[in-house]
C-alpha cells in the first residue's frame, strides 16, 4: 500500500475521459483508490514490485507527463527521475519561473532538442522537471538539466548534447 | 516456516552496494556491491552492475534457505539527492526476477529534519 499526492488539476487526467487511463493502470494488477477532493492516491497491489511500477506512473501523471508515456514505465527499461528546482535556485517563484524558462526555451525549443537527442520525455511543471526514459537516454537528459539549472549557456548544452549522441551511435556501431 | 530476510540497497550515484541480513538487521548473510563486479569504476553505478551484484547475493542466500526478502531503499540523503541512484531499481528488480518473495518496499533514506549544516561553506563548493 502507497500514498502519492498529485495537483488537483493532473486528477482529471489520472482518471480519463471515462475513466480510461485508470482503467488501463489498473489492467496492470494495481488498485488505485482516487480521492479527488484532496489529490491523495492510494495504490494497493498483491505484488510489491507493481505497487512500485504504479507509484512511479501516478507521480509521472502528476508531475505533468502524458499517460500514454508514463504507462511506458510497466516496462522494465525505463526509470522515472524527479529534479527540483528549488534544490538550485531556492523558493522564489520568480526564479523557479525564470529557470523553468531557461530548460523549456523560446517556444519549447531547448525541450525539444533535449527530447530528440536523447529520446527520453520531459516534463516541466510547477518546480519540477520530470524525465521518463531508457537509463542511458535519462541520465543524458539529467545532466543536461542540471547543466542548465547551474547556469551554462545554452550553446554549451547543445554542443554535449549531440557529443553525447555521436558518442552513443559509435558504441552501437562497435557491436557489429 | 518460511526464512524471511532484509535487503539493504544502498544506490548513491557512485556505487551500488547489497547488503542481506536477518529480520533482526544484525547478521549480514550476504553482500555484494557493483564495484564487485564490473572493472570500470565509472560502470559502478549502473544498473547493469546492480543486476549482477543482486544476482550474485540472490544465488548466496538462496543457498541459506531464505524464501523472500523485504527491501530497504536508501538515497543518500542527508541534505544531498533525495532519491535512489540508478541501480536500486535494477537491483529490486533482480532480487524478483532471482525467485525471491518480496515483501515490503520501503525507503529509507536518512532525512534531515533539519539538522546539521550541510557541508559546503556559505558561497556553496566553488568548482
Amino acid at each position: 500500500m502507497r500514498y502519492v499526492k498529485i495537483p488537483m488539476e493532473r486528477i482529471a487526467v489520472l482518471i480519463g475521459k471515462n475513466g480510461e487511463v485508470k482503467e488501463k493502470i489498473e489492467s496492470h494488477g494495481i488498485k488505485l483508490e482516487i480521492d479527488s477532493s484532496s489529490g491523495e492516491v492510494k495504490i494497493t497491489s498483491d505484488d510489491a514490485l507493481k505497487e512500485l511500477d504504479g507509484e512511479n506512473v501516478v507521480r509521472a501523471i502528476g508531475r505533468g507527463i502524458s499517460p500514454d508515456k508514463a504507462l511506458l514505465l510497466f516496462n522494465d527499461e525505463y526509470y522515472f527521475e524527479l529534479i527540483d528546482m528549488r534544490d538550485w535556485v531556492g523558493k522564489k517563484p520568480s526564479h523557479i519561473k525564470r529557470i523553468a524558462g531557461r530548460i523549456i526555451g523560446k517556444e519549447g525549443k531547448t525541450r525539444k532538442i533535449i527530447e530528440e537527442t536523447t529520446g527520453a520525455y520531459i516534463s516541466v511543471q510547477g518546480h519540477t522537471v520530470a524525465i521518463v526514459g531508457k537509463i542511458d537516454e535519462l541520465q543524458t537528459a539529467k545532466e543536461a538539466i542540471e547543466k542548465l539549472l547551474e547556469g551554462a549557456n545554452h550553446n554549451t548544452v547543445y554542443h554535449f548534447l549531440e557529443r553525447e549522441r555521436r558518442k552513443k551511435k559509435f558504441e552501437k556501431m562497435k557491436f557489429y | 516456516m518460511e526464512k524471511w530476510a532484509i535487503a539493504h540497497i544502498f544506490s548513491s550515484h557512485n556505487n551500488t552496494i547489497i547488503t542481506i541480513t536477518d529480520v533482526t538487521g544484525a547478521e549480514t548473510l550476504a553482500k555484494c556491491s557493483g564495484g564487485m563486479v564490473v572493472k570500470a569504476d565509472k560502470d559502478e553505478p549502473s544498473p547493469y552492475a546492480a543486476m549482477i551484484a543482486a544476482q550474485r547475493v540472490a544465488e548466496e542466500i538462496k543457498e541459506k534457505g531464505i524464501e523472500g526478502v523485504h527491501i530497504r531503499v536508501r538515497g543518500i540523503g542527508r541534505g544531498r539527492s533525495k532519491s535512489p541512484g540508478p541501480g536500486a531499481q535494477a537491483a529490486i528488480r533482480t532480487l524478483a526476477r532471482a525467485g525471491l518473495k518480496i515483501g515490503r518496499i520501503e525507503d529509507v533514506t536518512p532525512l534531515p529534519h533539519d539538522g546539521c549544516r550541510e557541508k559546503g561553506g556559505k558561497r556553496g563548493r566553488r568548482v
